[in-house]
């Protein structure tokens, strides 16, 4: 319990740094640092799949994503939009109430649920992949039309138009 | 479910037929199978409705119908479009492709009957659309339209997820049937995630179908899409978002209604509001249309509001009035807009003299937004008011009435530029075969509806 503790520290601590600090690459760096520890949480809760699945896909391919854009942009301070002090003062208030919702919602969770405790090895791959290949074989199989709608989508909004000459 | 395969496989299809370079194959092919599609829909009409696939979807007379809807809808817009793509961009087969794919996505939001076919129906819908957005690359204000609801959809989906996990974490199930079964087996003590997750689901839910105060993204993205896909959005997938929006209500949380019901309410006048007041000020008609949208939303959140046995029935008789003429106002629009190049009213100055017979089918589609007698739009204007009349929410109903009217002013303005000024040029704007036969058969059902409700009302 006491490494859950330490981590969730951790964890709400580098959320808040991605937020208060002023440059973005070390944003985005902070936020490296909080799905770390995120991963770290998944593998307490023996969710193997997830820890590696977040641990590769959200740390390693996206966000070296979300720096490519950050140096494709250029972003520094000049570029920055204004930010009125009423569209600030909104956003606590909205935000605020968003965490005390949450909160009411949270305020009875026991951690020896049955639902939990019935369920301890429900983070493994090999439980994963039966539940998907019995349960949800139809959204997983539809799930390809997804993909390739996104595939579509990208080869022709990135294609160069051909309409001026035809090279074939 | 042989609908949703046939759709798929017809999107592949139509790629490789693009791949083959046999464009004039594209628009009948697509037909064709939209046509498939809608013959299983009636073949399945009669068979009992149980959730197949392990409870995945459900296809009973409700998801039936508004697939049969949604189809409909697609083929009308397919026919107008004939022209269109083409002045766009030489990649047309991926466009159908995308509108069909986009289509499967609705089938299975009106279909699902778990929680991950909503998500993944929602999704393959939402992200055919942000490409179509933007299929006017050249284009600033299709680029912006395109990222503005790519980035709002995205945040919306966040929501839409975070409820259903928080709906998984009181009950440890996706399936609305054993959801519902938990609710009635503990009526007074339902977990306070559960409460959590029902206002993140209508939020989530909100945004898709753009009502305020979920509705920033609406004008523009309504506006800078090109026109074709403006109508795919605000029929097709309004209608099949609405369809998935108001199963899980009736079907699920109906118990609950006593925690929801003010959230909705407040929701409902606010987007009466917003909607038909800005939508009074567009100069625009394609601003007028996407703000008209917004209240026209709103309406139809009527029936979800007091859920009852007319709301399905209501809301897919409104859904049939509101598409139809939805398809006939913008169709007209894209016909005003080639000759005259302005999607302003002006542009519709002196249609009355030149050409009589656009002039009628835009009249009578006004008048079915507006919810004038002897049409679709007042049958279901009286069955949205009549459900919120039997719960007896006489200040909404008071509301909605003023709304009603402030809505027949802004569509009486196209009708008084149609007939009452005059135009600046005589030759009459050219219809091809394809818009008179959509034209003819959407004036056609919205009267036809508007004298005989029964044939609908009796449907579900």
């Amino acid at each position: 319990m006491t490494i859950f503790y330490f981590v969730a520290f951790l964890s709400i601590f580098f959320a808040l740094m991605t937020i208060f600090t002023k440059n973005p690459v070390h944003s985005v760096l902070y936020l490296v640092i909080t799905f770390a520890t995120f991963t770290v949480h998944y593998i307490l809760l023996n969710a193997q799949f997830l820890a590696a699945v977040n641990f590769i896909v959200y740390m390693g391919a996206i966000m070296v994503l979300f720096l490519f854009v950050l140096m494709l942009l250029n972003l520094n301070k000049e570029s920055e939009p204004m930010k009125s002090n009423l569209v600030k003062i909104m956003g606590v208030i909205a935000g605020m109430c968003l965490i005390v919702t949450f909160l009411g919602a949270f305020r009875l969770l026991e951690s020896n649920n049955a639902m939990v405790q019935g369920h301890e090895n429900i983070g493994l791959v090999k439980n994963l992949g039966k539940v998907l290949f019995s349960d949800f074989l139809l959204p997983f199989e539809i799930s390809s039309i997804l993909l390739l709608t996104a595939m579509v989508g990208a080869v022709l909004l990135a294609k160069k138009e051909t309409r001026v000459k035809q090279h074939g | 479910m042989g609908a949703i395969i046939t759709l798929s496989l017809l999107g592949i299809l139509i790629l490789y037929l693009g791949l083959y370079k046999a464009k004039n194959a594209l628009l009948p092919v697509s037909i064709l199978g939209l046509l498939g599609a809608l013959a299983y829909e009636l073949y399945y009409w009669q068979s009992d409705a149980v959730p197949m696939y392990k409870g995945m979807v459900l296809f009973d007379h409700f998801a039936l119908a508004f697939s049969m809807l949604c189809i409909v809808l697609t083929i009308l817009i397919l026919l107008l479009s004939k022209e269109y793509f083409k002045s766009i961009s030489e990649n047309i087969a991926e466009y159908y492709t995308l509108i069909i794919f986009s289509l499967t996505g609705a089938l299975m939001v009106c279909a699902y009957h778990n929680f991950a076919m909503l998500f993944i129906g929602l999704e393959i819908m939402s992200v055919a659309l942000y490409i179509l957005v933007g299929i006017r690359r050249k284009d600033k204000a299709s680029n912006e339209a395109s990222l503005k609801y790519f980035l709002m959809g995205a945040f919306s989906t966040g929501f839409l997820l975070f409820g259903i996990t928080l709906l998984y974490g009181a009950t440890g199930t996706f399936d609305l049937a054993v959801l519902k079964e938990y609710i009635i087996a503990n009526p007074t003590e339902v977990s306070p995630l559960f409460y959590g997750g029902i206002l993140l689901l209508l939020v989530g839910l909100c945004f898709k179908v753009g009502v305020a105060p979920f509705h920033f993204w609406t004008p523009d993205v309504y506006d800078g899409a090109p026109i074709l896909i403006t109508t795919f959005m605000s029929t097709v997938v309004k209608i099949a978002s609405f369809a998935g929006f108001l199963k899980l209500f009736s079907m699920v949380l109906i118990p609950l209604n006593e925690f929801w019901t003010p959230v909705l309410l407040t929701i409902v006048i606010i987007t009466l509001f917003v909607g038909n007041i800005t939508a009074l000020m567009q100069t625009s008609f394609k601003r007028m249309m996407a703000y008209s949208s917004i209240s026209h939303a709103g309406y139809m959140l009527f029936a979800i509001l007091s859920i009852g046995a007319n709301s399905a029935s209501g809301i897919l008789t409104y859904a049939i009035a509101y598409g139809l003429s939805s398809i006939v106002a913008f169709g007209s629009l894209m016909l005003v807009k080639r000759h005259i190049g302005s999607d302003q009213f002006e542009s519709f100055n002196g249609l009355g003299k030149t050409n009589p017979g656009l002039a009628f089918a835009i009249t009578v589609a006004m008048l079915s937004l507006a919810g004038i007698p002897l049409t679709a739009g007042f049958i279901g204007k009286f069955m949205m008011f009549t459900t919120v009349m039997n719960d007896y929410h006489t200040v909404l109903l008071l509301l909605a009435a003023i709304n009603a009217a402030i809505g027949i002013y802004y569509y009486f303005r196209v009708i008084v530029h149609m007939y009452f000024m005059k135009g600046e040029g005589e030759e009459p704007v050219q219809l091809s075969i394809n818009f008179k036969l959509v034209f003819g058969l959407a004036v056609l059902l919205t009267i036809i509806i508007g004298i005989y409700p029964d044939i609908i009302v009796s449907l579900i």
